[in-house]
């Protein structure tokens, strides 16, 4: 059946300091990579947030290949970006934008596969419980998230089945073909996890 | 237990006024811990199973379990009432059995590590520790259905539901559902087109066009509903 596991499990299982280490020190590291590419632009200092990134992510022992498989992903895009702003500044502004998208796309990178989904929403759940006075139920939204996680994986093996079976019809890549009946099965199976959600009582208004 | 009385569930066809309602259980108790329920498809069954827990909530009269109506509590029915569906994947909701055990258990358990020690030894009952964080479309069908099972059970339900739970399922599988769910505590109503899984219990419902036509003996409701759909199957 519908089999695009690799995008859910971002994490490795491992003990490396970086999987030993708190989850608000990683998130720490997170933002001050971003802060760091917004405060220093030009390539060379970009080159050296970057550099440092990888660094942390071969010294936690995370495979190599994993720095390939987002460039594998994402290379048109990155191209259009260098591209782009080869044509409207230079060169070397171009590389420093793409160096600072990959240190960001890798620190984030490391959060994920270092981090198990349910330590990430108990995270979640503990930054947002100051908003419970406004009204805010931090474990549907832990919930949320956790649904989104599960459900792009399950929309892109529809896409799939959808594409293939237009072709076995003879269909091709008509983009009716494929569009109508994966909007359809997006909707049943969000009517699906509905009851499978309300059959388990989860999402109800907290009652304890 | 759980009480129909004068339970009427109508369509909701959208402008036209449906011929007969979906499902009409004027009266029914249901005391025995295993209960099995079969007929067509399209009969009623699912909807018959998914008043017990709220999940539909009859047009006219109402459903209640241990004194609870499904209609005004319904989230205490649903703590009570388990549901397994057909299509573990639907159910299951998190990317790994052991993460979609904690799910069940975050609202026991509010510290992480006591969480996923009581998942850990819940999956480890149902024999699936080895593969606790295994991407859940990598598992057998058998193996999510149980890891499915698991899920529900983690917040101990008094009663538990089925909806054609081994209907996906290989032999092999089915009988190592069979023995899994004869080893449980919980009152169990099952509704199946397996006429041996039907066999597993004391009493059976045969649901035919929204209605109640037998209720009894396991073994002569099996042969009720032979019969019926044989002279069904004739006349059509």
């Amino acid at each position: 059946m519908r089999g695009h596991a690799h995008l859910v499990s971002a994490y490795v299982p491992g003990s490396s300091w970086l999987h030993r280490a708190p989850l608000a020190l990683k998130f720490g590291l997170l933002v001050a990579a971003g802060v760091a590419v917004l405060a220093l632009p030009g390539p060379r200092p970009r080159a050296v947030v970057l550099a440092a990134v990888v660094m942390v992510h071969l010294a936690a022992g995370l495979p190599a290949r994993r720095l390939v498989a987002p460039l594998r992903s994402m290379w048109l895009f990155l191209l259009v970006v260098l591209g782009y702003r080869w044509w409207v500044d230079s060169l070397p502004a171009a590389l420093g934008v793409a160096a600072g998208l990959l240190a960001c796309i890798y620190a984030a990178n490391l959060l994920t596969s270092t981090t198990e989904v349910q330590r990430l929403l108990d995270g979640l759940v503990a930054a947002v419980t100051p908003l419970r006075r406004f009204g805010a139920d931090p474990e549907r939204f832990a919930l949320t998230i956790g649904l989104m996680l599960r459900s792009i994986p399950f929309l892109l093996g529809s896409l799939h089945d959808v594409r293939d079976a237009a072709r076995a019809r003879g269909l091709g890549t008509s983009p009716r073909a494929i569009v109508q009946p994966v909007l359809i099965g997006a909707v049943a199976y969000a009517r699906q996890t509905g009851d499978a959600l309300a059959a388990r009582g989860l999402g109800e208004k907290a009652m304890d | 237990m759980i009480r129909f009385r004068s339970v009427r569930v109508l369509g909701d066809r959208a402008g036209e006024t449906p011929a007969a309602p979906i499902l009409s259980v004027p009266e029914l108790e249901l005391t025995e811990d295993r209960i099995s329920v079969i007929g067509a498809n399209g009969s009623g069954k699912s909807t018959l199973l998914k008043l017990i827990n709220g999940l539909v909530v009859p047009d006219e009269g109402a459903v209640d379990v241990d004194g609870l109506g499904t209609a005004s509590d319904g989230a205490a029915v649903r703590r009570r009432v388990a549901f397994v569906f057909t299509d573990p994947l639907s159910q299951l909701v998190m990317p790994t059995p052991l993460e979609d055990a904690e799910l069940s258990l975050r609202r026991k358990y509010r510290k992480r590590t006591e969480r996923r020690a009581a998942a850990l030894s819940l999956l480890e009952d149902f024999g699936l520790a080895h593969l606790a964080d295994q991407s859940i479309y990598q598992l057998s069908g058998g193996e999510r259905q149980l890891a499915a099972l698991a899920s529900v059970l983690a917040v101990d339900p008094a009663v538990l539901v089925l909806d054609e739970p081994s209907t996906l399922l290989d032999l092999r599988n089915t009988m190592l559902l069979r023995r899994r769910l004869a080893a449980l505590p919980q009152q169990l109503v099952t509704a199946t087109h397996d006429l041996e899984l039907a066999q597993d219990s004391v009493r059976t419902l045969v649901v035919d066009q929204g209605r109640i036509v037998y209720d009894g003996e396991p073994a002569a409701a099996v042969s009720f509903y032979r019969e019926l759909s044989a002279h069904v199957a004739g006349s059509g």
